[in-house]
């Protein structure tokens, strides 16, 4: 089962790939990943499916983790999704 | 540059109607440390970072030279530990760059603000698999709080404000800056910057109230002190709050001297090398109050079993470490001295202080191991007792280490430098060094074995070049003591690769250095060796030959409860 996670963030240099790497180093497999293009100069938002890779791994503590990267903005937590 | 700083920057610009003199981009970075109260910069120079070595002569920077960008991290974290202010290193791109990487992780394991800045091969060669380049921003990633490439010359003084604000705010961490060498040679009006500062978030009074009511209920509480508490310089609250009331307080390997060892509350080192005390008081607690620790497994042991009867309040100033291991009934995230301040319950405890009490007396340390050989539990701790209160330790990792912790003193936690997170053996003679010349007045002992010391050795070349009067005790058993220990109580004495008894002459090493040496091995020479070791004015090494047999206790094996501590058979 795999969850949506939203979020927000400004698009510096290596953001993407720093928050992609994060939820996969802290116990997450991405299931999914959409973002649209942003209009210039604004922040940018991703989308991502996860699902944790052993049942240790929780999404409140994965939320806190994004939250402290720099130039993270807001994330919004999941609503549980159906198995593909 | 940040939207914030470019809007602060146009700002200043329009007010003072300020044109700054078009300088190098390296220049600018100079003057940007400069700016930041940078004093010290451990650094080796390569082709990608020539323009930055260009611009530091006529600086008011003194520049370190390492003989390993290893050195250059850790004596960098080892300053940032002592000042509180990031520690900087600097290195050329390729395997200037890769060789930081260790002290980077170092830094980031222990949240110590460090700013580490690398040459990269010119931008319009990046990407190109040029000589000496490697993706150095994508190789520290995962270790660095956050990490920047300068595109434009007139960004630098921008990136540098804030990678400073980012490394030494919040929870402080290491920031890396990777400067192409054309940002370097390239001319810039700079814009000015204006950094962010990392507030911590209000201290949340409801959860206050909520901490203090569990306080209040509590019959058997407990403090648990992490590296969190030096972190946020609230050695005085704390003491403060274990003090009002009345708390029995074990500490992590960081949080050692956040309260002093001395100090009548408190029971030692919890986890895997702990006292008998701390983990039974843990084990026993109906309240675990941790603060600014983080629940490492060095320290809980098999988690399902730590603390199994208390109700656990943590404190911490990163939001994302409270409840990632253990859930806490109440977690209060933002600035813990505001915090353990307005903490007051009294609890009803005075059995359970004096039941502590009585364990720690009746499980404390012993001295007095057979033979002539040097113990080094004992030498430890008559060094510790006569080098003072200004004495720093600067630890390897091993064996050593761990008796550093548990036989040496400590009243402030700034005076015990150790590689906690990442145990980078290599750590102590850097460390000693960066120790030093953050405060050159301390008296900076640094704690070596025979493995370890031979991760960094070139770096008393720097001790000896900068005439650091770093003391430095080799604890040599002439082995990989902590390995072998291992082997020897979970391996069934299957000893691989442990033995050392190859090493060279050690003190023949320290004076082909330049560095005054003498090697001692019997029990009868360890005072007048701690004597010589004080007195001597300049770089001193002591080489103590030890029993290779001697292990660390007490000793919780993997995965066990932290009470199942295996002991000492004599
Ligand atoms: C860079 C690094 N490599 C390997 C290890 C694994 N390790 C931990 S302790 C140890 C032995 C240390 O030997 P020594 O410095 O002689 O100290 P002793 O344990 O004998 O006191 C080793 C190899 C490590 N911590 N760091």
């Amino acid at each position: 089962m795999s969850a949506r996670v939203g979020i927000e963030f400004v698009p510096i240099e290596g953001a993407l790939v720093r928050l992609l790497g994060l939820i996969e180093r802290r116990g997450f497999e991405v299931r999914g990943v959409r973002m649209a293009e942003r209009p210039c100069g604004r922040s940018a938002t991703l989308s991502v499916d996860v699902s944790p890779r052993d049942p240790g791994r929780r999404l409140d503590v994965l939320e806190q983790q994004l939250r402290r990267l720099h130039g993270v903005q807001d994330i919004t937590m999941p609503t549980a999704k159906a198995p593909a | 540059m940040s939207p914030f700083g470019a809007a602060i920057a146009a700002r200043i610009l329009d007010e003072a109607e300020w044109r700054p003199e078009p300088v190098s981009g390296a220049r600018l970075l100079v003057r940007a440390l400069e700016r930041e109260g940078v004093r010290h910069v451990f650094g080796y120079p390569g082709g990608a970072i020539m323009p930055v070595y260009d611009a530091l002569p006529g600086s008011s920077l003194q520049h370190i030279l390492v003989r390993h960008e290893q050195g250059a991290a850790l004596a960098a974290d080892a300053y940032g530990r002592v000042t509180g202010e990031p520690g900087v290193c600097l290195a050329t791109s390729g395997p200037g760059a890769t060789n930081l990487v260790t002290g980077i992780a170092n830094a980031f394991m222990d949240s110590v603000p460090m700013v580490a800045i690398t040459g990269q091969v010119a931008s319009p060669l990046m990407g190109t698999d040029a000589f000496q380049e490697v993706d150095i921003f994508g190789i520290t990633l995962p270790i660095v709080k956050h990490s920047f490439v300068v595109r434009r010359s007139a960004d630098i003084p921008a990136v540098v404000a804030e990678a400073f604000a980012l490394a030494r705010g919040g929870r402080p961490g290491p920031v890396l800056i990777d400067l192409p060498k054309d940002m370097g040679v390239m001319v810039a009006g700079p814009a000015e910057p204006a950094a962010r500062v990392e507030l911590a978030p209000p201290v949340d009074g409801q959860a206050l109230a909520q901490a203090n009511a569990l306080i209040a209920a509590a019959r058997r509480p407990v403090l648990y002190v992490g590296g969190g508490v030096a972190i946020a310089r609230a050695e005085r609250s704390l003491r403060g709050f274990a003090e009002r009331n009345g708390l029995p307080t074990v500490a992590t390997l960081k949080g050692l001297g956040a309260i002093p060892t001395d100090h009548p509350l408190f029971l030692g080192m919890l986890g895997m090398h702990g006292s008998h005390a701390a983990n039974i008081a843990v084990d026993e607690c109906d309240l675990l109050i941790c603060v600014g620790a983080r629940f490492d497994d060095r320290a809980t042991g098999k988690l399902d079993s730590f603390a199994p009867n208390a109700r656990v309040i943590h404190l911490d100033r990163d939001p994302a470490e409270i409840g990632k291991l253990r859930r806490a009934c109440v977690g209060v995230a933002g600035d813990i001295g505001a915090a353990l301040d307005r903490l007051s319950a009294r609890p009803d405890a005075v059995a359970w202080r004096e039941r502590c009490g009585r364990n720690m007396r009746s499980t404390a340390p012993r001295y007095d191991a057979p033979g002539n050989g040097v113990y080094a539990p004992a030498l430890l701790r008559d060094l510790s007792k006569a080098a003072g209160d200004r004495a720093i330790f600067t630890c390897d990792v091993g064996q050593h280490q761990m008796w550093v912790a548990q036989h040496c003193r400590f009243s402030r936690p700034q005076a015990h430098l150790t590689s906690a997170g990442l145990g980078t053996m290599g750590y102590g003679v850097p460390a000693g060094i960066g120790a030093l010349l953050a405060d050159p007045d301390a008296t900076v002992i640094t704690v070596t074995g025979d493995g370890s010391i031979m991760m960094n050795i070139q770096e008393l070349a720097t001790v000896r070049r900068y005439r650091l009067p770093l003391k430095i005790l080799l604890l040599d058993n002439s082995q990989l003591g902590m390995v072998r220990q291992w082997q020897e109580l979970f391996f069934a004495e299957n000893f691989s690769e442990v033995d050392l008894s190859d090493n060279p002459d050690f003190a023949e090493v320290a004076r082909a250095f330049g560095i005054e040496a003498f090697t001692i091995d019997h029990r009868d020479e360890v005072s007048g060796a701690i004597e010589r070791l004080l007195r001597t004015e300049g770089p001193i090494l002591c080489h103590v030959r030890i029993d290779s047999r001697e292990n660390v206790w007490p000793l919780v094996p993997p995965n066990s409860s932290n009470v199942q501590m295996l002991e000492r058979t004599w």
